[in-house]
C-alpha cells in the first residue's frame, strides 16, 4: 500500500486534475465530497456506539471526442469515469489515465459536453454549524432519545434501532470549461424504531426528525411519536381481502412517491423502462394531483444548490393538475431528446450522483405533492369505512419501475364511519402507481416530509386492493 | 500494507482514553464497472477506495473512527480525536504501554485466484458481457443491460492483543437484465451470478447461462396474469430462493439481532425451531464462493457453522463483541463493508441443506397453490420476523400440476412460523447470489437452498 506518499490536500487534488487535464487536452469533470460526521446509538440507558468519521472522494468523468467532435467543447464525445479517495498525486494520475481510458472504450453520445452554467440560486443548507455543539451534548441527544422511548410505556421492549446522527459535507464540481462551485451543508438527525409487544404480538414503528440546526432537534417529542405509533399498531386484527375505498397516510403517501420517483426520469423513458413514456402532456392522474420537485427548500433532506454537473438548481412541476408536464433531465438525456426532437433541450439540474464513485444519471431531489383543501379527518369522514394506510414495505423488491405495478406489504388500520377503529394484521396491497394517481378523489391539507426526502399529503383514493385473511 | 511499528504507536493513542481493547482496519480496493446498455458500452468506471477504521471497545461500547488519511499523521489524528471524544485522557494500561508484539494470523488461502482481474484487460471483461448480451436476444425480449463489475480488496487487520492479519480479496460478477415487450404487455427478467474468483468463473457457459435465464424469465412472465390474494401452499425454488431464509430466519440468528433482544430464537439454543426436515449452514469456507473468505473482518478463520440440525438450534452467528454480549462463540462471521463500518456478526453463505424428497414429490403435494420459482428481493422487519418478499416468476399449482404463470405476487408472512411450516425439503440444493444489507453495510452473500414446500404462507396479489 503506497501508505508512505502524502496526500495532497482536496482543494489541492481538484487543482492538480483539471491543470493535468489541460495539460493533456482531456474534457473533464471532477465531482468531490469531503466531510466529517458523528453517529451515536445508545442502549439500555448508555451509549452503544459511538462513530466519527471523515471522509472524502474525488469522482472523475472524462470526455475524449467522438469522431467528429472537439476535446471538452460540445461537439459530442463518450464519457469515462474514475474514482479515487486516495489524493496522492500517483492516485490522482492512474484515476485520470483510467477515466481517460474508459471514455475510449465507450460509445459516443450526440451533443456531449461540459458547460460553464450560469449562477446558482443561494440557499443557506449550514445554518450555524456543528462547532458549538459538544460531544456531551450529542451523547445526551441520543440517551435521552432512547430513554424517553423505553420508558413512555410498559409495553416497550427495547428500542433496538436508533441513533442520533450529525455531520457537515463539502460538494464541488469543477470542469475544464472553468466552472468550479462548491456548497457547504449540515444536517443533525435523530431516528428511533420502538420494539413493543402485548399478548404476544410485536410491532416496530420508524420515526425520525432531520434539521439543518442542533438546536432545532427535538429527541422526546421524536421518541414519544414513534412509541405512540408502535403502539397503537398492537392489538391487531385480521385484513380483510378485496377491493376497498381506502385513505393513504400522508408518510405513506411520500413512500409511493419516493418509490416511484424514477419513472419521472428521463433516462429511463429514453432506455424504454418508464411507464410515462411517449405520454408528456397527458392527464395522467387526478385534476387534483400537481407533483413538484424543488431542491432549492432550505429544510429539505435533498436540497442543493447546484446539480452533479453544476447545473443551478430550480422548481419544476412533474405533473400539473394531473396532466404530465415534464421528465427530470440531466445534460445528457436533455440533449438526446432534443436530438429526437421531443424538447428543448435544457437540463432541468437533475443529474445526480450517489456519492463519488458512482456515475452520473438522473434523479429526484425533495419530491412532493401539492396539498388539497380538506384537513385528514375530513378525509376519512368523506371515505366513511374503508383501510387508512399507514406504511408500505419492501419497496425495493415488489414495485416494478417498468411498469408502475406494485405488490407491497402494508401496515394500516379498519375505518369504520369515519373515525379509525382498530388496527390490521400484516396485509398487502397491490395495484399500479399510473391507477392510484388516476384514483385519486379528494387531498388533504397535511403536507408531511419523510426519511425518503419525499412529500405528500394524506389522499383518499376510490379502491384498492388488499390482500388479507 | 503499513509498519509494525506505526500500527503499534496507533494503536496505543487510541487507547489512551481507557479503551480496554483496539484494533486497526486498513483497506486498498479496486473496482471496475462495465454496462452494456443495448449492446453499447456505456457508464464505464471504477476506482481506488482506500482508507482505514479504528475501533475501540470500553466493555462492549463500541467507538469507531475512520479516514482516507493512512499516513502517520491521519491515523494519530483519529487516533487522538477518539480517545479525547471518551473524556476519560491518559489511562493506558500496562499492556498498551510497550509496544507490541504482533503474530501473523494470515490463514492458508481456501482457494486460489487463475486470472486476476487487476492483470486481465477491459476489453476481455468486456466480450463477458457481450456473451451474455447475445444470449437474451430471444423471444420478445426487446431490452437489455449486461453489467459486469469486479473488486480487489487487499485488507490488513490488527488489533491490542497482538493479532495481525493480512488478506486479498476477489470477486467478479456478471449481472443480466432483460425486458420482454410485446404491445402493452412488459415483463422482466434478472440473473446475477457472482463468485470469490477473477475472469475464470466465466471459462465454461456462466455468461451465455446467465443471458439465457433473464431472457427466459422476461419471456415466461410477458403474457402473465396477475396473481391470486390468500393464504395458500407454497413452494419456493431453489438456489435464490434462500433469500427467504436468509432474511427471516438468517438475520435474527445474528448475535446484532440477539444482543439487542430483536431474536425470536434468543434462548431457544438445543429448542426445536425448525420441522425435523430442515437443516441449515453459514459456510464461509467454499472455495471461490461468492460470501466466503479465509479470515473475517476481525482476523479471525472463516468457518462452516451448522445453524439448525434436523430442526433444532444448533448455533448462532457471532463476531467478537456478540460473543462478549450474549456468550455465544464466535464463528468467524465479524464483516464488514470496508473500512468506513465497524464489523457486526453477518451471514457468509447460507443455505438449507439437502432433504429426501424431489421438487415433482412437492409440487405433487399441493391441491391449490403457488410455485415460486424464481425469487426477488424483499425485506424484513428484525424485531417481529414480518417478511415480504417479490416472487419474479410465478406459476400457479392445480392438483399437483404446474399451470399457468402470475406476476406480482408477494409472500408476506413471518420468520419463525415459517420454519416450523416447511413440511418437505427435495435433495436439489443450489445456491444464488446476492448483496446483503444491514448494519455494517452491503456484504456479498450466498443464499441457497433445494426446493422446499412451506404448508401456508399469505400471497399478496390482487
Amino acid at each position: 500500500m503506497p501508505g508512505a506518499e502524502a496526500p495532497l490536500s482536496f482543494e489541492e487534488a481538484r487543482r492538480y486534475l483539471m491543470q493535468r487535464a489541460r495539460e493533456l487536452g482531456l474534457g473533464l469533470e471532477v465531482y468531490g465530497e469531503r466531510g466529517v460526521a458523528t453517529t451515536i446509538q445508545a442502549f439500555a440507558g448508555a451509549v452503544d456506539e459511538f462513530k466519527l468519521s471523515s471522509r472524502q472522494g474525488l469522482g472523475l468523468r472524462a470526455l475524449v471526442p467522438g469522431h467528429s467532435g472537439q476535446p471538452g467543447g460540445s461537439g459530442g464525445g463518450a464519457w469515462g469515469y474514475a474514482y479515487t479517495e486516495n489524493l496522492s498525486p500517483a492516485a490522482l494520475d492512474r484515476a485520470l489515465e483510467t477515466a481517460a481510458e474508459n471514455a475510449a472504450l465507450s460509445a459516443p453520445v450526440p451533443n456531449a459536453g461540459l458547460h460553464a452554467w450560469g449562477a446558482p440560486p443561494e440557499i443557506d443548507l449550514h445554518g450555524e454549524g456543528l462547532s458549538g455543539v459538544s460531544v456531551q451534548q450529542k451523547v445526551d441527544m441520543a440517551i435521552t432519545l432512547e430513554r424517553a422511548a423505553t420508558q413512555a410505556d410498559p409495553r416497550v421492549k427495547s428500542v433496538p434501532y436508533n441513533a442520533y446522527g450529525d455531520g457537515e459535507s463539502l460538494v464541488s464540481v469543477d470542469n475544464t470549461q472553468g466552472l468550479t462551485r462548491e456548497y457547504q451543508a449540515l444536517h443533525a438527525y435523530t431516528y428511533l424504531a420502538p420494539l413493543v409487544s402485548e399478548d404476544g404480538q410485536s410491532k416496530m414503528k420508524f420515526g425520525m426528525q432531520f434539521s439543518r440546526e442542533f438546536a432545532q432537534l427535538d429527541p422526546t417529542r421524536t421518541a414519544l411519536d414513534a412509541t405512540r405509533k408502535s403502539l397503537a399498531l398492537l392489538g391487531a386484527k385480521p385484513a380483510p381481502s378485496g377491493r376497498f375505498p381506502v385513505v393513504i397516510d400522508a408518510e405513506c403517501m411520500a413512500a409511493f412517491l419516493a418509490v416511484f420517483s424514477g419513472i419521472f426520469s428521463a433516462k429511463q423513458v429514453q432506455e424504454g423502462k418508464s411507464p410515462l413514456a411517449g405520454r408528456l402532456g397527458q392527464a395522467l392522474g387526478s385534476r387534483l394531483v400537481t407533483i413538484i420537485d424543488d431542491a432549492t427548500l432550505p429544510q429539505g433532506m435533498n436540497s442543493r444548490p447546484f446539480d452533479a454537473e453544476g447545473h443551478p438548481s430550480a422548481p419544476l412541476a412533474l405533473l400539473e393538475g394531473g396532466v404530465l408536464r415534464s421528465y427530470l433531465h440531466n445534460s445528457e438525456t436533455a440533449a438526446q431528446a432534443a436530438a429526437e426532437g421531443g424538447a428543448a433541450g435544457h437540463s432541468t439540474g437533475h443529474a445526480s450522483r450517489d456519492s463519488y464513485r458512482s456515475v452520473v444519471g438522473v434523479g429526484v431531489s425533495n419530491i412532493y405533492m401539492q396539498i388539497g383543501e380538506l384537513s385528514r379527518a375530513g378525509l376519512l369522514a368523506q371515505m366513511g369505512t374503508g383501510l387508512l394506510l399507514t406504511d408500505v414495505q419492501g419497496a425495493h423488491a415488489g414495485a416494478n419501475q417498468i411498469t408502475g405495478d406494485y405488490s407491497l406489504q402494508a401496515e394500516g388500520f379498519w375505518v369504520q364511519g369515519g373515525e379509525v377503529a382498530y388496527p390490521l394484521q400484516v396485509f398487502t396491497v397491490a395495484g399500479n402507481f399510473i391507477e392510484l394517481l388516476a384514483g385519486v378523489q379528494a387531498v388533504a391539507d397535511d403536507l408531511t416530509f419523510t426519511q425518503y426526502a419525499s412529500g405528500a399529503p394524506s389522499v383518499l383514493i376510490a379502491e384498492l386492493s388488499v390482500g388479507g385473511e | 500494507m503499513l509498519d509494525q511499528d506505526l500500527v503499534a504507536e496507533v494503536l496505543r493513542a487510541a487507547r489512551a482514553g481507557g479503551a480496554e481493547w483496539a484494533e486497526l482496519f486498513v483497506e486498498d480496493t479496486v473496482t471496475t464497472t462495465l454496462k452494456l446498455l443495448q449492446g453499447e458500452v456505456k457508464d464505464v468506471g471504477g476506482g481506488n477506495g482506500y482508507g482505514a477504521g479504528l475501533r475501540l471497545l470500553y466493555g462492549t461500547r463500541v467507538v469507531y473512527g475512520y479516514t482516507n488519511d493512512t499516513s502517520r499523521q491521519g491515523l494519530m489524528e483519529v487516533a487522538r480525536a477518539l480517545a479525547q471524544s471518551q473524556g476519560r485522557a491518559g489511562m493506558t494500561t500496562s499492556s498498551g504501554a510497550g509496544g507490541l508484539d504482533f503474530r501473523r494470523r494470515d490463514a492458508a488461502p481456501l482457494w486460489s485466484i487463475r486470472d486476476h482481474p487487476l492483470h486481465v484487460g477491459k476489453r476481455r471483461k468486456l466480450e463477458v458481457a457481450r456473451r451474455a448480451h447475445v444470449a437474451a436476444q430471444t423471444g420478445h425480449v426487446k431490452t437489455t443491460d449486461v453489467t459486469y463489475a469486479d473488486v480487489t480488496q487487499r485488507m490488513l487487520v490488527a488489533n491490542s492483543d497482538g493479532t495481525w492479519a493480512e488478506d486479498e480479496r476477489v470477486r467478479s460478477r456478471l449481472a443480466v437484465r432483460a425486458i420482454a415487450e410485446d404491445g402493452a404487455a412488459r415483463a422482466e427478467g434478472y440473473a446475477a451470478p457472482g463468485a470469490s474468483l477473477g475472469l475464470e468463473f466465466f471459462d465454461g457457459e456462466q455468461p451465455e447461462q446467465a443471458g439465457a435465464e433473464a431472457a427466459r424469465i422476461a419471456n415466461a412472465m410477458l403474457h402473465a396474469g396477475y396473481a391470486p390474494a390468500g393464504k395458500m401452499p407454497v413452494v419456493i425454488g431453489n438456489g435464490f430462493g434462500g433469500v427467504i431464509f436468509h432474511e427471516a430466519c438468517g438475520h435474527i440468528l445474528e448475535t446484532t439481532a440477539v444482543a439487542k433482544n430483536a431474536s425470536v430464537f434468543a434462548g431457544k439454543l438445543g429448542q426445536q425451531i425448525a420441522g425435523e426436515c430442515v437443516s441449515a449452514v453459514d459456510d464461509g469456507t467454499i472455495p471461490g464462493a461468492w460470501g466466503s473468505i479465509n479470515i473475517d473482518d476481525e482476523g479471525m478463520p472463516s468457518e462452516r457453522t451448522l445453524l439448525i440440525d434436523r430442526g433444532v438450534l444448533t448455533s448462532f452467528m457471532a463476531d467478537k463483541v456478540g460473543e462478549m454480549q450474549t456468550g455465544h462463540r464466535r464463528t468467524g462471521s465479524g464483516r464488514r463493508q470496508d473500512y468506513t463500518y465497524a464489523p457486526a456478526s453477518r451471514m457468509r453463505n447460507t443455505f438449507i441443506l439437502d432433504g429426501p424428497d424431489t421438487p415433482q414429490d412437492l409440487i405433487a403435494q399441493v391441491g391449490l397453490g403457488l410455485y415460486a420459482r424464481t425469487m426477488g428481493g424483499g425485506s424484513v422487519v428484525p424485531g417481529t420476523g414480518d417478511y415480504n418478499f417479490t416472487v419474479n416468476e410465478g406459476y400457479m399449482i392445480r392438483d399437483g400440476q404446474i399451470c399457468e404463470a402470475v406476476r406480482g405476487a408477494a409472500l408476506v408472512g413471518n420468520g419463525a412460523q415459517d420454519l416450523m411450516n416447511i413440511s418437505g425439503v427435495a435433495g436439489d440444493l443450489a445456491r444464488g447470489q446476492g448483496m446483503c444489507g444491514s448494519v455494517s453495510g452491503d456484504l456479498p452473500t450466498d443464499v441457497g437452498q433445494p426446493h422446499i414446500l412451506i404448508s401456508e404462507i399469505t400471497v399478496g396479489g390482487r
